[in-house]
């Protein structure tokens, strides 16, 4: 699996005109091959604007970007290669579904990769399984789906490309929680089963709780911090400085230690927190 | 690469210009219109020229602005320029005779007239969208088009779709900036390919962005009939368009550039041919 290796890269919205601004200023990062990174920030913190960067979308006015050591702007006529091996799947990718069957809007990517008939069939195929779309969906037109199915074949036609990174921008916003919910679930699922490096953008502390193994926060352009989730989580205060709200779980615990009750802040999930006060309380079971 | 172009011209500004009521500026514009084609004579046209830099100063408008929007009808001179050169002929020996064609110094001089005559027209039309908001623009011209209820014509659905059309163009544009990199993103080729194939390319472009543009209509539709908009009748402004004392001082002055025009007219007679 590939290396994505973001070396220094700066971006300006509008260079020299008075409506000039820096996006994003000195970003680097580097993923480790089959990792979930959870991508968090604000709105204009510039996590879009560098995701867009991963794949070749926008190029960077300063910097580099590396995929396996070689830098993806080496050919910017062979740049589409790179957007099949970083996949992008952008918000609300159901607004970009086109065509007349789900079927043939999953196979869009697979053909642009100039696949045969029978591998761009069988990758439409396990796609609509990762997303858990039923079969008998495929020859459906788009727009006669629920909005959770239709979010899902979106998702499945970047998936069908078979990315070694998948970006995924904001997959759960306006969802309901048994959505997000299968949403995540399926995030996952596809990860562990393909070993995929994944990028997680999302302002969802939660979500990050529950399926990141690293966090890259971003704030006004810069990389604010870049930890593992319990190392991010274990700075709080700052988090909530930026104004990043951290899981209520987390902001519990942070509320009882400034009440002088000597707990471990880094603690992001229900359970965790109860091995924490189960001690304190006096008990050893569970009430 | 769909911000670069600008919608609306509107140059933030506190000039005169800027705070003249977009009623009187829009009639005044009109007026100028008829301004820029009175004269018949050189002194005339002078006067015209002189009368539209004091109008250009008291904008305080950047110079290049105007350019941007003279730029693009200097086609439109040079074209009409030639065409006065071949057909007006005058009474004298022609400068230059070749073949059928034959260039006299009136023609000449007709070509330059309407040349400065065209670029006036524009630069000062340019004037009222450069220093009026788009939406003072349409409250103007749904004022001015009231009177023609009466035949039945609703001036403030007109104004209404316009102020809507405008608001969505910006919204619109992101979208599709946004479809066109999830589209690429997903190896759509925009970039290469003859034209057959460009014009293919823009089918997952456009669809998404019909649907959408389709499901924002609905969704305005709803949220103003849920805030109980009925059209214009009965309808109250927040911000109520109000003629001060400089309106009428500044249609004072062009109703007597008006006036002298069609004395200069008078007094030098017709230079045109």
């Amino acid at each position: 699996m590939a290396t994505l290796t973001v070396d220094n890269i700066t971006y300006t919205y509008a260079p020299g005109s008075p409506f000039e601004q820096h996006a994003i200023r000195q970003v680097s990062l580097e993923t480790v091959p089959g990792e979930l990174v959870g991508v968090i920030g604000h709105t204009g913190s510039g996590k879009s604007t560098l995701v867009q960067h991963l794949n070749g979308l926008l190029r960077p006015m300063e910097g580099r970007i590396l995929l396996d050591g070689a830098d993806i702007w080496a050919e910017p006529k062979k740049i589409r290669d790179v957007r099949f091996r970083v996949g992008m799947v952008f918000q609300y990718p159901e607004h970009q579904l086109f065509e007349d069957t789900i079927y043939k809007d999953i196979a869009f990517g697979p053909k642009n990769m100039g696949l045969d008939e029978a591998e761009i069939d069988r990758r439409v195929r396990a796609a609509a399984a990762y997303v858990g779309l039923d079969e008998a969906l495929l020859e459906k037109s788009p727009f006669d789906l629920s909005g959770g199915e239709k979010r899902r074949a979106a998702i499945a036609g970047v998936m069908a490309m078979e990315p070694e990174i998948l970006i995924l921008d904001e997959p759960t916003a306006g969802l309901d929680p048994r959505g997000r919910e299968t949403v995540l679930a399926m995030i996952e699922e596809y990860r562990r089963s393909r070993g995929t490096t994944v990028l997680l953008v999302t302002h969802s502390m939660e979500d990050v709780a529950r399926v990141a193994d690293r966090v890259l926060v971003m704030n006004g352009g810069r990389v604010a911090m870049l930890d593992t989730v319990e190392k991010v989580f274990s700075r709080a205060e700052e988090l909530e400085e930026i104004g990043l709200s951290i899981p209520a779980v987390t902001k519990t615990l942070l509320l009882l230690r400034r009440q002088g009750i000597p707990v471990d802040t880094s603690v992001y999930t229900v359970e965790q927190a109860v091995q924490q006060l189960l001690p304190l309380l006096g008990g050893d079971g569970v009430c | 690469m769909l911000s670069d172009i600008t919608i609306g011209q509107y140059f933030p500004g506190n000039s005169l210009l800027h705070r003249l009521d977009p009623r009187m500026k829009l009639t005044l514009t009109l007026l100028f219109i008829v301004v820029v084609f009175l004269p018949q004579n050189w002194f005339g046209l002078l006067a015209v020229v002189a009368f539209l830099g004091g109008i250009l100063a008291l904008s305080h408008l950047p110079v290049k602005l105007l350019w941007r929007s003279i730029k693009p009808v200097l086609f439109l001179v040079a074209f009409t320029s030639v065409l006065n050169m071949l057909y007006v002929s005058g009474e004298g020996e022609p400068l230059l005779a070749f073949w059928v064609i034959k260039i006299y110094p009136e023609g000449i001089a007709t070509a330059v007239f309407i040349s400065i005559r065209i670029v006036c027209l524009i630069a000062g039309s340019s004037l009222l969208t450069y220093t009026t908001t788009p939406t003072a623009l349409t409250d103007a011209m749904e004022y001015l088009l009231s009177p023609l209820k009466v035949v039945k014509v609703n001036a403030h659905e007109l104004a209404m779709m316009m102020t809507i059309a405008l608001r969505f163009i910006p919204t619109l544009m992101e979208e599709t900036d946004k479809i066109m990199s999830a589209q690429k993103a997903r190896g759509a080729d925009l970039e290469s390919g003859g034209l057959m194939q460009r014009v293919r390319a823009l089918i997952p472009i456009l669809i998404p962005l019909f649907v959408s543009s389709f499901r924002r209509a609905y969704e305005l539709a709803m949220a103003m009939e849920c805030r109980c908009y009925q059209g214009g009748e009965g309808r109250t402004r927040m911000k109520r368009l109000q003629t001060a004392r400089r309106d009428w001082v500044a249609l004072a002055v062009y109703v007597a550039v008006v006036v002298a025009l069609i004395g200069l007219n008078i007094l030098f007679g017709s230079s045109l041919k």
